[in-house]
């Protein structure tokens, strides 16, 4: 039988197919033998606090504290969006610390899953812009839930060279029908409600009534036949408008510094209205594993180092006063931000956080008048 | 062996088309290399100017290095895993008459309707339930259930009117039944049980949803370009990263070409 | 492959029943994938069902049974709307795919004498670079001062640049074709392969031209191919919400992607749940209705 076999082989030129399945027998082993499980050379990982963050934030850049203190990086966990992640922490992965953003914590605080942040235990709390964390919903018994870590602006990102603009900055850009299917939005109601609500008229603390309800839905109504896009992400918004795809877009700081660093002829509007502002930041994990090494890791992210990158490379604002001593005029005009960051925020508008069945209504209405319902 | 009467001769529209199928396959695909040695950020014309940074700075980028070699193993180890698995089901299906045949199937191919969100909450609900650490094992677990239906689906067609002659001759000449399967069964099916293997391995290579949720600490390749998007600095070393990529298995392909291990056997002379 | 190696234990009893009933055996060779399947679907398709059932109650979730979710559904015109579209979308890109695929197939299969892995390995290659990466290539491809409008405009075909390539149904329909491509071309290929060519030889003998030989032998006999191309495009496809959301525009938005805002932004699980089951069922009976329709053509 096996003589029969072989000649039959030979003559069909089985043979190779035979060397060939050896060859992928030989790859399948290999490939199986190499363990799975995580591996690192230096220390264990236990050893590290988690950080659960957007990618590109688990940079050494941020960590030089962390690193002078425990000899290395803390461990990474990336997402590419906030929801997401909120999916996978409720759904019971537990990472140390959680970078969400500051319209985020009513909910997220809400879950049980987090801490209030000691900030006794941090050294550099003293030179943290107190109005950036300073609001009641983000503080329990004198303890803030999110520790802010970069912050900027809702504006008007438009190209300088395509858009014909008329009289002063404003938000009606992002309504202007000769530039129809060239303009785009963002796509989270967090930020396009309230814009919307600028745009509309209606002060912040009426916007819980259903007249405003009627007059925002009306307005963001009205824009979407004009939209060629609504995204999140920064980075197929940037594209878009680096191509000329679209000429105006609701955007945040980041977007222009890049661009502008990409010679893209792009300005961030100051609209005349007043732009939105939002924080971002960490916050602590009721179970942290590691909450010695976690509070180093907040240490460290809102160090002076930390918030000097965050203005110089991302275009975020910087959370840390003693920073803005180290950016230029020029640098800070780009970013929209002032030498006295206070400034800024003061005249900009601050998102009033609402009840969960306002989140839900407005929510539920935004993401149906982006459908086209 | 046998002459196929109108196959000997080349089908000149048909190999027009496959040229132009290739085109349509591999035209958007090459805009990736072209825009990694862009010296510009964004992916858009015009081009501006030509730059090998994009791959110096891939060398620094120890996380995403680290990345793709998890996304090869993962890829690896479940291409071939599901495979083992998916043969026999499909030789099952194929072949024997059992009662709550058609339930089964249907069952096997769930989860291609089901979300690959929900997927991923609920497996990652039920491993947290049983106390399993995430790891790249668990990653691995998670798309060998997304990859099995397409595997299933790849070899049953292959299966279906597969003729059992050779087998039972086989098994007449006194060969165990497992020898007939290693030396008559999967030889003849092996173009299928390749085709497995490449779309599994392909679908696990680019899944990101049993990643994102079912990874603890390691990422994997899709996981960590989805998360880079809020910073399009990083975008054109992930260009550069895929560049590296196609350019490397072409050259695998083409070696194992000459080596003759891959293509020398020709499916159609098999019989 | 377990078990085949249990069914030659020689005397044991399982053995002498196995040879006797092909169901066990069946049942036997099916029971390793079954198994994982049992373990990682029936769960999430449960939670899937029980979590449809219950309502929001301010962040929390009110645990009653209720299938208020399923009755909002029928109250708006939206999903309906969603559904349909989906299914439109899915529908065409499939067909397209299919019927592009098959030639492809075809000629690797009756063409290719040499190299036919090589062949294989080669239509799958471009599918190992990442899905996002591809949709930005797309982008450079069909964008407003894109490759395409360019073209057409040096050609002098059309005066404008035409809006309406990317962001739009038309550009999911493309994307989605072109990410399937591989996948559709693999079980046709293997099911063609297959084919006897005796068989097609004979109808030569019989005096049947190439075309009559491909419409009466080939093309019956690889419908099961065709089938599993279809299935595995069409239903995943229903549901994707990615190629929308990169390409489709606000008027190329499908149901998935309601259902991931459910599950997201819009925080409302147990609607999001209630949505996907009415989503497997829609596909199960899309489905339903192809196999049947299928099952006419094949004869």
């Amino acid at each position: 039988m096996d003589v029969i076999d072989q000649l039959h082989a030979v003559k069909s030129g089985k043979l190779d197919r035979r060397a060939f399945n050896r060859s992928l027998l030989a790859l399948g082993i290999s490939t199986a033998v190499v363990p799975l499980a995580p591996r690192r050379a230096l220390a264990a990982p236990e050893d590290h606090a988690t950080y659960f963050t957007w990618g590109g934030f688990d940079i050494p850049d941020y960590f030089d504290e962390y690193v002078a203190k425990r000899g290395e990086l803390p461990n990474f966990a990336t997402f590419g969006s906030v929801e997401e992640a909120f999916n996978k922490l409720s759904s019971g992965f537990v990472a140390d610390i959680a970078h969400p953003c500051l319209s985020d914590v009513p909910r997220w605080s809400s879950t049980g899953m987090f801490q209030p942040i000691d900030t006794t235990r941090l050294s550099n709390w003293a030179d943290m812009i107190p109005e950036l964390w300073d609001v009641p919903y983000n503080v329990k018994d004198g303890k803030p839930w999110l520790v802010p870590f970069e912050w900027g602006q809702t504006s008007i990102a438009y190209r300088t060279d395509l858009f014909d603009l008329q009289g002063d900055e404003s938000w009606d850009m992002l309504w202007d029908a000769r530039h129809s299917g060239r303009l785009g939005c963002l796509g989270a109601g967090g930020d396009v409600w309230w814009c919307a609500a600028i745009k509309a008229g209606v002060p912040f603390d009426q916007i819980h009534t259903d007249e405003a309800f009627d007059k925002i839905s009306a307005v963001l109504r009205e824009q979407r036949p004009l939209i060629r896009m609504y995204t999140d992400d920064t980075t197929s918004l940037d594209t878009a408008l680096a191509a000329g795809e679209i000429v105006a877009s609701m955007a945040w700081n980041s977007s222009v510094v890049t661009l502008s660093a990409q010679g893209v002829p792009v300005k961030f509007a100051r609209p005349k209205e007043g732009a939105l502002t939002w924080v971002c930041g960490m916050m602590l994990h009721a179970e942290a594993p590691k909450l010695d090494s976690a509070y180093d890791v907040l240490d460290s992210l809102i160090s002076e180092k930390a918030a000097i990158f965050n203005m110089r490379d991302y275009g975020y604002g910087g959370v840390n006063r003693k920073a803005f001593a180290q950016i230029t005029d020029d640098e800070l005009a780009v970013l929209g931000l002032s030498r006295n960051p206070v400034e800024v925020l003061q005249a900009g508008h601050f998102g009033i956080p609402q009840t969960p069945e306002w989140d839900q209504r407005m929510t539920q209405t935004w993401e149906q008048i982006k459908l086209g319902f | 062996m046998a002459r196929y009467i109108g196959f000997h001769r080349p089908n000149r529209p048909l190999a027009l088309y496959a040229g132009a199928f290739a085109v349509f396959l591999y035209l958007p695909i090459l805009f990736i290399p072209l825009f990694s040695f862009n010296a510009g950020v964004y992916v858009k014309f015009p081009l501006e100017g030509f730059t090998l940074a994009w791959y110096a700075d891939l060398f620094q980028r120890e996380p995403l290095q680290r990345a793709f070699w998890n996304s090869v193993q993962v890829a690896a180890v479940v291409s071939l895993s599901s495979t083992v698995l998916a043969v026999p089901a499909a030789m099952a299906i194929a072949r024997y008459r059992m009662p709550g045949k058609r339930a089964a199937v249907s069952f096997i191919m769930l989860p291609l309707v089901l979300p690959g969100l929900i997927l991923g909450v609920a497996l990652l609900t039920v491993l947290n339930g049983l106390g399993v650490r995430l790891s790249l094992v668990t990653v691995a677990l998670g798309h060998m259930v997304i990859c099995l239906p397409y595997a299933i689906s790849v070899l049953l067609p292959r299966f279906i009117g597969f003729s059992r002659s050779l087998e039972e001759a086989s098994a007449d000449l006194g060969e165990s039944p497992w020898w007939t399967f290693l030396r008559v069964t999967l030889p003849c099916n092996m173009p299928g049980v390749l085709a497995c293997l490449l779309m599994t391995f392909t679908i696990s290579f680019d899944e990101f949803f049993m990643a994102f949720f079912l990874s603890g600490t390691e990422p994997t390749l899709p996981m960590y370009i989805w998360s880079q998007l809020r910073f399009p600095q990083d975008f054109p070393s992930l260009l550069a990263l895929s560049t590296l990529i196609l350019v490397a298995s072409f050259a695998m392909v083409f070696a194992s070409l000459k080596l003759g291990r891959v293509g020398l056997a020709p499916a159609g002379e098999r019989r | 492959m377990t078990a085949m190696a249990l069914t030659q234990r020689p005397a044991s009893v399982l053995s002498r029943l196995l040879h006797r009933h092909e169901a066990c055996r069946g049942w036997l060779l099916l029971a390793p994938a079954l198994c994982l399947m049992l373990v990682a679907i029936l769960f999430p398709l449960g939670s899937t069902l029980v979590m449809s059932t219950w309502s929001l109650d301010g962040y929390s979730v009110d645990r009653t049974p209720t299938l208020g979710n399923y009755s909002a559904m029928l109250g708006q015109p939206m999903f309906g709307a969603l559904i349909g579209r989906s299914l439109v979308v899915a529908t065409i890109a499939t067909v397209v795919t299919v019927a592009l695929c098959y030639p492809m197939a075809y000629f690797v299969a009756f063409h290719v004498h040499r190299h036919k892995a090589l062949w294989l390995i080669l239509l799958t290659l471009p599918f190992w670079t990442s899905y996002l990466l591809r949709v930005f290539a797309w982008k450079v491809v069909l964008g407003y001062e894109g490759v395409l409008n360019t073209a057409l405009i040096g050609l002098g075909i059309v005066q404008e640049p035409l809006a309406a390539l990317l962001y739009s149904q038309t550009a999911v329909t493309l994307v989605l074709a072109h990410s399937w491509a591989a996948f559709a071309i693999l079980p046709i290929y293997v099911s063609l392969e297959k084919i006897d060519r005796s068989y097609i030889e004979a109808a030569a003998d019989l005096g049947d031209g190439l075309t009559r030989r491909f419409w009466r032998i080939t093309f019956p006999l690889s419908l099961p191919g065709v089938v599993a191309a279809f299935f595995m495009m069409f239903v995943p496809t229903v549901g994707d919400y990615i190629t929308p959301a990169m390409v489709g525009g606000p008027d190329g938005m499908m149901v998935g992607n309601l259902i991931q805002a459910m599950f997201g932004p819009m925080n409302n699980w147990p609607a999001g749940a209630a949505l996907s089951v009415v989503m497997m069922l829609t596909i199960g009976l899309a489905g339903l209705a192809f196999l049947a329709v299928g099952r006419l053509v094949g004869r």
